[in-house]
């Protein structure tokens, strides 16, 4: 049977919905607000809906989410292109090494992994930037920030569970990447 | 039981065979875009350009709701602060009848001097106010977007001040939003002076919130509290403009606190300082 057009676009809009939530939590990081406390315990949004997405619904954000991801990223924050990319490449290749253990356990467990997967991704951004800059960066900093995206993870991680009961509950998982 | 040959690889085998494929070119491209960005390539530079146009624009959307809760906060405070202030004012207009009769006197005896001396004012500089609409501040990189609304000749390298002291330079101009780079950012590196004792010296930024003065001659008499300026040494900024004070002095590094918090910054004033300008013209031309 052929499709409608409205159905043909909340197809779409489905496919594409992991990705506009993310997109929207790391524009939302960029806003300035007027608080000392959020300037240094900057938390890392990508990672998170990049870690939740990869770990429940890897069909609907692939490698080519992450690079677009990565691009705007590297653009807004002024970084050199292609580090963010990087970073996120090795978040998604852990999450999906680890992902077929993780995946069936409870939230508890999910965070945990996240707080190794995460730490890591820090630890090799890290080490990125610091060859990048050919000086060690201030690391009392960077764990600063991987703390304050372990902490605020549940939040995000509820605000994901939310999008896909409410609007990509009825989808089969079609995951065959693990 | 005899085992039956295979002779080709199962399709989902292989499409999971094209998928690490591609992960790998991604990797792989990844990579390319780092030596790219590296040798500063014109085109990632468009590519910069296209998403902060498209992108800021929704930033600045987001940040309305952010501003009106702030705008909000601070009134009420404000209604707080009243009180206070009155009885402050009080003491403050008694004062300031005392001091008034004195500035009349020392205004007179200023204009004096300043004509004994030739006193030469500054020299003329065009600047435009920027609201700031997003900023990055996190281990990895210091920097501002900030929103020019009129069409005004903004270029790289001018300096970005917000009340009396420096924040940063502007990084790269992209319509009307302009990237500036912080002076804590760790590409950010200012010739300056110490105003007290004109050790001459860099102030490089370390992507923390204190600077880190460099280069200074080994003797040098550095004293926590000191002004730090620049020294007009380059050409980029002019001398006399304030940095900050030194915070910390020890043997192996001279820290610096810059005059302004940085992650309080609103609005910043991009200034083009006409002589340096002209300066830079001359030097180019010849």
């Amino acid at each position: 049977m052929k499709e409608s057009f409205p159905e043909i676009l909340k197809g779409y809009f489905k496919q594409f919905l992991p990705l506009i939530v993310t997109l929207f939590l790391v524009l939302l990081s960029f806003v300035q607000i007027h608080f000392s406390f959020f300037y240094v315990f900057k938390p890392d949004f990508a990672l998170m809906c990049l870690y939740f997405w990869t770990l429940y619904r890897s069909d609907l954000f692939g490698i080519l989410s992450i690079l677009f991801l990565g691009l705007v990223v590297d653009s807004l924050s002024g970084v050199p292109f292609g580090m963010n990319i990087l970073v996120f490449i090795f978040a998604y290749l852990l999450t999906l090494a680890y992902g077929s253990y993780i995946h069936t356990k409870s939230f508890l467990m999910s965070w945990i992994a996240f707080a190794f997967i995460s730490f890591l991704c820090f630890l090799f951004k890290w080490l990125l930037f610091s060859v990048y800059y050919k000086v060690f960066l201030n690391f009392g900093h960077v764990f600063v920030s991987c703390l304050a995206t372990l902490l605020l993870y549940p939040l995000v991680a509820c605000l994901n569970v939310y999008v896909q009961t409410c609007f990509l509950g009825d989808d089969e998982v079609i995951d065959e990447q693990r | 039981m005899k085992r039956r040959r295979v002779l080709f690889i199962r399709l989902s085998q292989f499409r999971l065979f094209l998928r690490k494929l591609f992960v790998a070119l991604v990797l792989i491209s990844a990579f390319g875009l780092v030596v790219l960005s590296k040798a500063d390539n014109a085109h990632l530079n468009k590519t910069e350009d296209i998403v902060s146009k498209v992108l800021n624009p929704v930033i600045r959307v987001i940040q309305l709701p952010s501003d009106g809760v702030f705008y909000v906060c601070e009134k009420i405070r404000d209604v707080a602060r009243v009180y206070a202030d009155n009885q402050v004012l009080k003491a403050a207009l008694a004062e300031s009848d005392y001091l008034k009769t004195n500035l009349q006197a020392l205004k007179i005896e200023n204009e004096l001097l300043s004509e004994m001396l030739s006193y030469t004012p500054p020299a003329g500089a065009e600047f435009v106010t920027a609201k700031v609409i997003a900023s990055e501040g996190d281990g990895f990189s210091h920097s501002l977007i900030v929103y020019v609304p009129s069409k005004k000749n903004i270029r790289k390298g001018q300096v970005v001040l917000y009340k009396e002291g420096v924040v940063g330079r502007v990084d790269s101009v992209h319509g009307v939003y302009v990237r500036v780079m912080l002076i804590s950012d760790i590409n950010s590196k200012i010739p300056v002076i110490i105003e007290r004792t004109r050790n001459k010296g860099i102030l490089s930024g370390n992507n923390t919130s204190e600077l880190h003065l460099l280069l200074t001659s080994p003797g040098a008499d550095i004293r926590k509290g000191d002004k730090v300026v620049t020294s007009g040494v380059g050409g980029i900024f002019p001398s006399g403009l304030v940095m900050g004070y030194v915070s910390d002095v020890s043997e192996n590094a001279i820290s610096v606190e810059p005059l302004n918090s940085l992650d309080k910054v609103e609005y910043v004033k991009i200034v083009d300082y006409i002589i340096s300008h002209e300066q830079t013209e001359e030097n180019t031309e010849k």
